[in-house]
């Protein structure tokens, strides 16, 4: 089984805490993106997001492109302030290929959970707009419990760096 | 500091080529990705390669699209099986981005160190021709991306 960790694109300028849309970059990167992947002949069979509104537009823009036939659920729990274990007991009784669009730190955190077995192993800080696909190992593999990284895209890979931007 | 581990393209059998040089679909994944990181404008500093042929070739391939200095030169210690502490002391120490072009399961053993402390800590699913970004921040690698040349199909 596949799974697709996404945080949202980048967001509108605000107070942090507030519930911020994507901004007109973050539609652009969250679109590149889609594209991309889109071309690449990429297929989830679930998409869900956050209860957050920048994670269920990220979600919209992909599943449109990724999943068309498919409705966007809902995860409550997955927000920043989620509960990564909580999150990675969930993903542990999926079978379906699942693409989530959430936040930081929570992603990065439950990447980490689920490919070195601690959520604190600093393995990445997920940017907007980034796509990471793990696998998880079939039944008996000598790799071990623990999730494969696949493939991991950024915005800034898929559509080119933006004046001023760091590298 | 950022660290490219890059695993050789697709090469031909031994029985095929004693040297094992890039296949056909070898040396055109290695160009299209050559191409893809151009166009995110990746650039490196130095790129090294084992010395083994598949790899110079893909590292030749890959420094038309990321590099712009001298042919890129073979790097010590980093043959398939190999420790890798030489690769590993040297990234610690590297004033720039540094490319290096190897082999499985050295690759594989070099990220998880990096990422975890150990050689089997995590397993990062290298194929031909793929590459891993790592950046190296306040004395800690992360990981920024990884790309595979199966996930560059053309429009």
């Amino acid at each position: 089984m596949r799974l697709y960790l996404v945080r949202h694109g980048k967001a509108e300028f605000g107070p942090e805490e507030a519930d911020r849309k994507l901004s007109a970059r973050g539609h652009a990167d969250v679109e590149a993106m889609a594209r991309h992947l889109a071309a690449q002949g990429l297929h989830v069979e679930r998409v869900l997001h956050s209860t957050l509104t920048r994670a269920r537009q990220t979600a919209e823009i992909l599943r449109t492109a990724l999943a068309p036939r498919v409705h966007l659920e809902e995860l409550a729990g997955i927000e920043p302030w989620g509960d990564v274990h909580d999150f990675a007991q969930a993903v542990e009784g999926w079978d379906q290929d699942t693409l989530v669009c959430g936040h930081e730190p929570f992603m990065g955190q439950a990447a980490a959970l689920l490919m070195v077995g601690d959520p604190h192993a600093r393995l990445v800080e997920v940017k907007t707009g980034t796509v990471m696909a793990l696998e998880r190992p079939h039944a008996g593999s000598h790799a071990g419990p623990n999730w494969q990284l696949r493939w991991m895209l950024t915005p800034r890979m898929v559509r080119g760096p933006k004046e001023g931007e760091d590298a | 500091m950022k660290l490219y581990l890059v695993q050789h393209a697709d090469a031909v059998s031994k029985d095929n080529h004693p040297l094992r040089p890039l296949s056909p679909k070898g040396l055109k994944d290695a160009t299209r990705m050559a191409t893809f990181l151009g166009g995110a404008e990746i650039q490196v500093d130095q790129i090294v390669h084992s010395g083994k042929l598949r790899a110079e070739e893909t590292a030749n391939a890959l420094s038309e699209g990321v590099w712009r200095g001298q042919a890129p030169e073979v790097f010590d210690g980093i043959y398939p099986n190999d420790a890798t502490d030489h690769l590993f002391n040297t990234a610690l120490t590297a004033g720039g981005d540094l490319m290096v072009v190897g082999h499985m399961p050295f690759m594989g053993r070099m990220a998880a160190r990096c990422l975890t402390g150990s050689e089997d800590g995590l397993t990062v699913a290298f194929e031909p021709g793929a590459v891993l970004c790592l950046e190296r921040r306040d004395e800690t690698w992360t990981l920024d991306w990884f790309v595979k040349p199966s996930m560059l199909a053309e429009d």
